[in-house]
């Protein structure tokens, strides 16, 4: 159930045909990886908390390899940002992205990081994918520790979705595009419009009644 | 350990600070006082300039401290703060007085309860809204957990900033009993909120007490379990001691609070000094220090838990039966069998739930004692369902302005060092 | 019909939050008692009409409210003064009731040896937001008059290093907290986020940090208003009130100003 049973698209494959040599050379290369991920924790805020809580001994990430939290981004496979993001944090969270090296991937921890949370505001980063590519979201605010092992597991299964014929598919990076953000600015516009309860916030104080008739629906026109 | 009585009653405790002596020469201990670290101008070095984070595994958070080095010794330090600016106090003008409680949680993250009581506790003192005797031992039963919370978070990641490991899993493991107890009494691990404007979400459930009690009586031994592996441990007293000094006229005049403060020897504690929630019938001493260390500032916490233990167990004593919310229409929704049979309840509802809990204009201030020193809450109303300003003062925001005080001469590993012994919490000081 | 409040609503954002309802100039409250806090007493006695208004709220917490000019002499006063005390400056912060009324700078104060509080005011008019610092008195004032100086735009005379403290120091949207600035900023979000990395994290060291260790101050090379503009916007305010970015046309939103200084870019658009 779950994980185990699930059937993973096959990729195109780029070049030659996939030899018995090649596949089996994946899965030992993928096994590697995927066992001995060494997490970046990013963390800001309260989800920082709940990871440091999933690392430690009752939900103990050790036990899939990643207990050894590399704070040096340029030993690091995963980086896990958990927590909210303002803007004038993000240029450092795209420095540490860059400072990784190849194969890496990104878990968005929390619903800050994800979409801005509860911050429609105008200091937070609306979403961490505007700035640097997420291959896991986990919503939650924030995420319990067994979420976060979930999110993990994902991205181990990812990483067994990867080929080194498909290189170029999944690891290219633009050396132009190191410090710049992540979408171009009418997707973030589009993606940054306010919907649900930001739409409700208005400055109304309450000595004039507002009614509930007179509240604008939950949808984007 | 002794106690001093003042002329407020006999409620200090001062602590004789034991320090390992040295071993002298002659192989007798002595105590060898540590040479002052000097700056030597005459080896015409240039100044290095260093930056620490903002991301950075030992600063506790998004903070970036910029250090200028005369080799490994600190000449000044100038943190830069704003990188979790999450702009509560401006979202707070958009939310009710009921919905700005989840914000509460996301600001100290480490005590979310304090904070929670803290701002329902400054708006009801701004509605003159009286709550039932159960709900303040309860409040007060969750602040006092709260803050062992904090202090066992602070313990373990400190003793890991300083390269022992096994602390921060013990402290971390009681934690998660005090997680279950969160997650039982409201459904989250950390964002609890959960207190409202007159009284609480929800009841304590079934065997919460129990559960409480049980914990009060087992953490003991964690605690003694993590000083013996620090307390007396050389190299904790070494990296620890007479670090980060910071003299009592300095403290005031910087505005530290909480075990900060109290560790240079000022016994101020909110609970002593303006009580709140019958604290002044509680049986518990405040822990001040001598010498205003990171050593001291250690042992201030680690019996700040212990005493918080003892006011736990007298809370839970003396917790009454009752009703949990205060019955108010103005801040508690009417239950539903008087809603359905009187009109008026009908009419209190659906004000309450149409246009929120109104407050009277006006202005209050409330401080607690917080984990972290003293959370002051300010709350101006116009009259509406919205504050028209919402202010914390953050403990932390005004201990970290203080850094820079406290590790001038010191050297490099000393800064880290300091800055974990504040307990700063960034959720708190960006705000 | 949906769409219309849908529309209406959005619009309610980004015109910033409405004004403070209540009458008056902001909740005041009745003139109370002065000798109902000792200190009170004593500043009517020693300070005359200095102390325009006294008032006590939410049952006990008595506030007192001064004329801007007299300001750090009571301060100074309160501290010194055996009988007062006031060794421990709680808090300073600042209200803004909106509508153009006149912003409200706060200084919650405590005696440790006497046990007493006291909350301090001081009304300032949105053409002057001018006030002078209390960090002579207390160190602990420096950044909380750095924060009210960053997100209400109070200026602080005599404070030894005014700049930005919550937002990045070359922030141009303005001063948040105030009434008129919207919740989600005043520019777009992709304009936010542009402006956020371009920041460049080699060249991010205050002057004050790169003087003292030796080294030559870099031009900036972010959009105008950047260090040492800021520092030098910060340290002499225009006479005769400080310029607020609240007027729309202040604005620059060009991307092509990055060039350094830029003598066309309206010069406070640090904020």
């Amino acid at each position: 159930m779950g994980l185990r049973g699930r059937e993973l698209p096959t990729l195109p494959t780029g070049g030659g045909e996939a030899s018995v040599f090649t596949t089996r050379l994946d899965a030992l290369i993928n096994w590697s990886r995927a066992n001995s991920l060494w997490p970046m924790p990013f963390g800001t805020a309260c989800c920082a908390i709940e990871m440091m809580a999933s690392a430690a001994s009752k939900y103990d990430i050790a036990r899939f390899g990643m207990e050894r939290m590399s704070f040096s981004p340029r030993q690091a496979d995963v980086l896990i940002c958990a927590g909210r993001l303002p803007y004038k944090m993000a240029p450092v969270l795209r420095r540490i992205w860059d400072q990784m090296p190849q194969p890496k991937w990104s878990i968005s921890m929390g619903a800050c990081a994800s979409s801005g949370g509860v911050f429609d505001v105008y200091s937070m980063v609306q979403g961490i994918d505007t700035i640097i590519p997420v291959d896991v979201y986990v919503p939650g605010c924030p995420p319990r520790p067994e979420g976060v092992i979930y999110a993990l597991l994902m991205i181990q299964e990812k990483v067994r979705g990867e080929s080194l014929q498909d290189h170029d598919l999944h690891r290219a990076e633009d050396p132009l595009r190191t410090g710049r953000q992540n979408l171009p600015p009418e997707v973030i516009d589009e993606v940054a419009v306010p919907f649900g309860n930001s739409t409700r916030q208005n400055r109304v104080s309450g000595m004039v009644p507002s009614h509930a008739l007179q509240r604008p629906r939950d949808r984007l026109p | 350990m002794s106690t001093t009585g003042t002329s407020r009653g006999t409620r200090k405790v001062e602590y004789l600070v034991t320090r390992t002596p040295q071993m002298g020469m002659d192989g007798r201990p002595t105590d060898v006082p540590v040479m002052p670290l000097a700056v030597e101008p005459e080896l015409l070095g240039e100044h290095m300039l260093i930056n620490i984070g903002p991301q950075h595994p030992a600063t506790h958070g998004v903070l970036r401290l910029v250090l200028e080095l005369d080799g490994e010794t600190v000449v000044r330090c100038i943190p830069h703060i704003g990188y979790l600016h999450s702009s509560f106090e401006k979202l707070g003008e958009y939310r009710d007085w009921n919905q700005i409680i989840p914000l509460t949680d996301r600001m100290d993250y480490l005590a979310p309860l304090i904070y929670n009581c803290a701002y329902a506790m400054s708006v009801e003192k701004l509605m003159g809204v009286e709550v039932t005797e159960r709900c303040k031992i309860v409040r007060v039963i969750l602040m006092e957990m709260d803050r062992i919370f904090s202090h066992l978070l602070w313990v373990g990641t400190t003793a890991i900033d300083v390269g022992a490991f096994t602390a921060f899993l013990y402290a971390f493991q009681e934690r998660e009993r005090i997680y279950d107890l969160h997650e039982a009494l409201t459904g989250a691990r950390i964002t609890t909120s959960a207190t409202r404007i007159g009284g609480m979400m929800a009841d304590l459930p079934v065997g919460w007490t129990d559960a409480m009690r049980h914990f009060v009586d087992t953490l003991p031994r964690t605690l003694d379990e993590i000083e013996t592996l620090l307390t007396h441990n050389n190299l904790w007293i070494g990296r620890n001691q007479n670090i980060g000094v910071i003299s009592a006229e300095d403290a005031v005049d910087y505005g530290l609070t909480g075990p900060n403060l109290r560790a240079s020897g000022v016994p101020y504690d909110i609970r002593k000094d303006r009580p709140y929630y019958d604290y002044e019938t509680y049986e518990f001493d405040v822990p001040v220090g001598v010498h205003g260390d990171s050593y001291d500032r250690y042992l201030c916490r680690m019996d700040e838990m212990r005493q918080s233990l003892r006011i736990l167990d007298q809370a839970l004593d003396r917790l009454p039966g009752g009703p949990i919310n205060v019955d108010d229409p103005r801040v508690i929704l009417p239950g539903k069998t008087d809603l359905m049979s009187d009109m008026e309840s009908m009419i209190h509802h659906f004000k309450l739930v149409m246009e929120g809990v109104r407050a009277p204009v006006g202005e209050s201030w409330f401080s607690v004692e917080s984990s972290k020193g003293e959370l002051g809450m300010y709350v101006v109303s116009d009259g509406g369902s919205k504050p028209v300003r919402w202010h914390v003062r953050g403990p932390s925001f005004i201990n970290i302005s203080a850094l820079p005080k406290m590790v001038e001469g010191e050297l490099l590993a000393d800064v880290i060092a300091v800055n974990a012994s504040l307990d700063i919490v960034l959720g708190e000081i960006d705000r | 019909m949906a769409d219309k409040d849908l529309n209406e609503s959005l619009r309610d954002l980004e015109s910033g939050p409405r004004t403070s309802e209540a009458p008056g100039d902001g909740p005041r409250g009745a003139a109370a008692d002065a000798s109902s806090h000792a200190s009170v007493a004593a500043l009517r006695a020693k300070f005359g009409d200095a102390v325009q208004h006294h008032t006590v709220m939410a049952g006990d917490e008595h506030v007192v409210y001064i004329a801007r000019e007299r300001i750090r002499e009571v301060l100074r006063w309160l501290k010194d003064d055996a009988a007062h005390d006031y060794k421990f400056l709680i808090d300073v912060t600042a209200v803004d009731y909106g509508g153009g009324r006149p912003l409200e700078v706060v200084y919650q104060l405590w005696s440790l040896t006497h046990g007493r509080q006291l909350r301090l005011k001081v009304t300032l008019p949105l053409s002057a937001l001018e006030v002078d610092s209390a960090v002579p008195v207390w160190n602990s004032a420096n950044w909380l008059e750095r924060e009210v100086y960053d997100l209400f735009g109070i200026h602080f005379h005599g404070h030894p290093d005014l700049r930005r403290i919550m937002m990045p120091d070359n922030y141009a949207e303005g001063h948040p907290l105030r009434k008129d600035f919207p919740l989600r900023g005043r520019f777009s979000r992709a304009e936010q986020t542009r402006r956020a990395m371009e920041m460049d994290l080699e060249d991010f060291y205050i002057p004050a940090e790169l003087a003292t260790a030796g080294m030559k101050e870099e031009a900036p090379k972010a959009p105008a208003g950047v260090s040492d503009a800021s520092a030098a916007a910060a340290s002499e305010p225009e006479p005769g009130g400080i310029r607020t970015p609240n007027d729309p046309d202040h604005w620059s939103l060009g991307s092509e100003d990055s060039g350094a200084g830029g003598a066309s870019a309206p010069e406070g658009v640090d904020g």
